[in-house]
């Protein structure tokens, strides 16, 4: 039988979020790989420049649903950095708290997402409902199960109550277990292994080539973690293991994710063993002096990084969102190499895509049915354009 | 009166009755087991809820894309459909023989299953819809794979009762002893491989979901899609039906007793081994999927075969 394409997506039951992947096909075996994005661009860096930076906050933690921790984080960081504003120690240390409960519900979503495209809908179901408990927790502390809305310029909105700290101390022991309990299951449960041992392999070299991050580099044996390497927020207090495996494949994926829950969990508990006292915010004026920031943050996904240039005014000019599942869609098109069709589906959970995030321009001429996109080249043209007239 | 039995008992009616049942047995055993509920509103229990979503399928509407083969496209459900129910007459249900039976049924059993897969490539490839062809090939793949150890195992209990007949093999199990004592791997072959020609988890590689968007499935729909539903259902029962009958000795209860209430029950057991099953794995890529049939089942269902030769000669 001759070749032929199939296309997966931008909708598909496999994919939950818009992109489309061509699939070069021989029978069941994969040829080639194209990959197209373009299809969710909601334009929030733009619009992020006719906003104010308290309202920005609520704008960046609805870059994603599920690392909005993450990019707010990393925007106040930012933020804070043009100020010169160091914030309390408690503010850090519930700041890491949240970020690592969000990390907790991540991988327990990812896991049974996982589970989900290789068709074992039983541990999705088990997954998803043993979620809720670290979304519980996330509810005690922030008021809200996903954009918590608790950060601000400086600090947190509001403290963490005394009374929140027992339920949330219940609420790990129950994730440790339950994700013990997974972790033996993605071990030893026959299926399972088959269908993710020497999946989507990406070789260390290729990996560091494409520049893959998060869980999908340290599955291939990279000790890399922003976490680690350029601590934020109250890390540097904390002691924990970079996790790595070097499987390379979905299988390495999914342990080295189990174990991070782990690692999370052993974080939390430090945290909130040693909260310091005292305020959680100090106040900062609205206006931001002239400066440019880098921050980066250790999102679920891998390594999420802003940038943001101030001008003086109480708008900012210009902020730059790199999210993770960007970085990892390179080295994804890598994993594609030689795998049949049924691994497809695996090999795209594999990098816990989260495509809204990754989103970029793509120009759509109704009349003649035809896209192109813009090159950087022609994109960076277009821009210093646009700020010579302002 | 033969018209009375065609239609009503234990003919047409009870049938479809029994497939729907089934199909809620099977959701709600899968649901429980994963932490659900399953079908809840439809009736008590939701035990209405696939006659629901049937009456609901057909009042759909019926698309057929330009580019499709329209008459084998058309004629595909309903002849799938009538394959999958008509073996059906041929079980033992509500006595030790069946409705119709004669020497040689469990051969035509067989054949048309087998037609059955056929018509599902033919439909399939006739929807010339690139997932629709994929799913068409892995179906007869895998039907090449798993007839063969399922026939060879199936001669198991045929051999012991020296007759190809479904009826024969119950009356047999009726007078002597029920098969599944005799030959415990030959049911578990013939679970694990009807598993497969159920197209179920781990076996759902024809149309696998998140892979191949339901596979041959993709291009029907309205009342095409309610009948192949229905069709799934018929084959839950005739593959339950077939455990029940070869192994489990169909009606045939304590003391020599014969009721329908007895094959009701096995019948309900062997769902719930199969829902079971459902719940307990991932999904198989085509591959090894093939690979385990040919390396492992076929071998066994021989070994299965002669020991069954052999044992009256250990055991006189």
């Amino acid at each position: 039988m001759s070749t032929f394409r199939i296309p997966f997506g931008p909708q598909h039951p496999a994919l939950k979020e818009p992109i489309n992947f061509t699939f070069k096909v021989d029978g069941e075996r994969v040829v080639s790989v194209k990959l197209r994005l373009g299809y969710v661009h909601r334009g929030i860096e733009k619009l992020a420049e006719d906003r104010t930076y308290t309202q920005n906050i609520h704008l960046v933690e609805r870059v994603c649903g599920l690392c909005s921790q993450a990019h707010v984080i990393c925007f106040s960081q930012a933020v804070e950095e043009i100020l010169g504003v160091e914030i309390p120690a408690r503010a850090r240390y519930l700041r890491t708290i949240i970020a690592e409960m969000e990390r907790i519900q991540n991988h327990y979503m990812w896991l049974g997402f996982t589970a989900h495209e290789m068709g074992f809908e039983t541990l999705f179901m088990y997954t998803w409902r043993d979620r809720e408990i670290a979304l519980n927790m996330v509810e005690t502390i922030t008021g809200k199960r996903v954009n918590y809305g608790i950060n601000t310029i400086g600090g947190l909105r509001r403290d963490l109550t005394a009374i929140a700290v027992n339920p949330v101390k219940r609420g790990l022991d129950q994730l440790e277990d339950r994700m013990k309990y997974y972790k033996k299951l993605c071990m030893t449960e026959p299926t399972i292994l088959k269908r993710t041992v020497g999946v989507g392999i990406l070789r260390p070299k290729d990996a560091l080539r494409f520049g893959a991050v998060g869980p999908t580099l340290r599955a291939s044996g990279i000790k890399r973690d922003i976490r680690f390497d350029d601590p934020y927020a109250a890390y540097e207090e904390a002691s924990f293991n970079i996790i790595t495996y070097d499987g390379c494949d979905v299988a390495s994926r999914l342990l080295a994710r189990c174990e991070e829950v782990f690692e999370s969990i052993e974080i939390i508990r430090q945290m909130l063993d040693n909260l310091p006292k005292g305020k959680v915010r100090v106040r900062v004026p609205s206006q931001v002096p002239q400066g440019e920031a880098v921050s980066r943050v250790e999102a679920p996904r891998g390594e999420n990084l802003h940038y943001l240039r101030a001008d003086g005014t109480d708008k900012l000019a210009r902020l730059k969102m790199r999210a993770p599942t960007l970085a990892n869609l390179l080295p994804l098109c890598k994993m594609f190499e030689n795998m049949n069709i049924a691994d497809i589906p695996m090999i795209i959970a594999g990098i816990d895509p989260c495509i809204a995030c990754a989103e970029r321009m793509t120009f759509i001429d109704t009349e003649n049915r035809s896209t192109n996109s813009w090159t950087g080249d022609e994109l960076r043209k277009y821009s210093i354009g646009w700020y010579e007239e302002r | 009166m033969p018209f009375l039995d065609i239609i009503v008992f234990p003919g047409l009616l009870f049938l479809l009755f029994l497939a729907f049942f089934c199909e809620w047995l099977d959701r709600k055993a899968v649901a429980k087991l994963q932490n659900r509920v399953g079908p809840k509103h439809t009736g008590p229990e939701g035990i209405l809820q696939p006659f629901a979503d049937f009456i609901k399928l057909l009042s759909n509407e019926d698309i057929i894309p330009a580019a499709v083969d329209r008459i084998m496209f058309s004629l595909g459900p309903i002849l799938i459909l009538t394959l999958s129910l008509m073996p059906l007459f041929l079980i033992p249900i509500a006595g030790s023989s069946a409705l119709v039976w004669f020497e040689g049924d469990l051969i035509f059993i067989m054949f048309v299953m087998t037609l059955r897969i056929i018509i599902t490539f033919l439909s399939a490839w006739s929807s010339t819809n690139r997932f629709s062809m994929i799913g068409g090939m892995r179906v007869i793949l895998q039907m090449l794979a798993f007839e063969i150890p399922l026939t060879i195992a199936m001669t198991g209990p045929a051999i012991s009762a020296r007759s190809l007949s479904l009826s024969k093999i119950v009356q047999f199990q009726a007078s002597e002893h029920l098969l599944l004592l005799a030959q415990p791997l030959g049911f578990v072959i013939v679970t694990i491989c009807l598993l497969a020609e159920l197209r179920m988890v781990p076996f759902d590689i024809p149309k696998a979901k998140t892979e191949i968007v339901k596979g041959w499935f993709v291009e029907f729909s309205g009342k095409k899609l309610a009948l192949l539903r229905l069709t799934e259902d018929f084959e839950l029962v005739l593959a339950a039906s077939l455990m029940v009958s070869l192994y489990l000795g169909g009606p045939i209860g304590p003391w020599q007793t014969q009721s329908v209430l007895y094959f009701f029950t096995k019948l309900v057991i062997c769902i719930l081994i199969l829902s079971n099953l459902r719940a307990l794995f991932a999904r198989f890529r085509i591959d090894q999927a093939l690979k385990g049939a040919w390396k492992y089942l076929t071998p066994l269902a021989l070994i299965q075969v002669i020991l069954v030769e052999l044992m009256p000669m250990v055991i006189p």
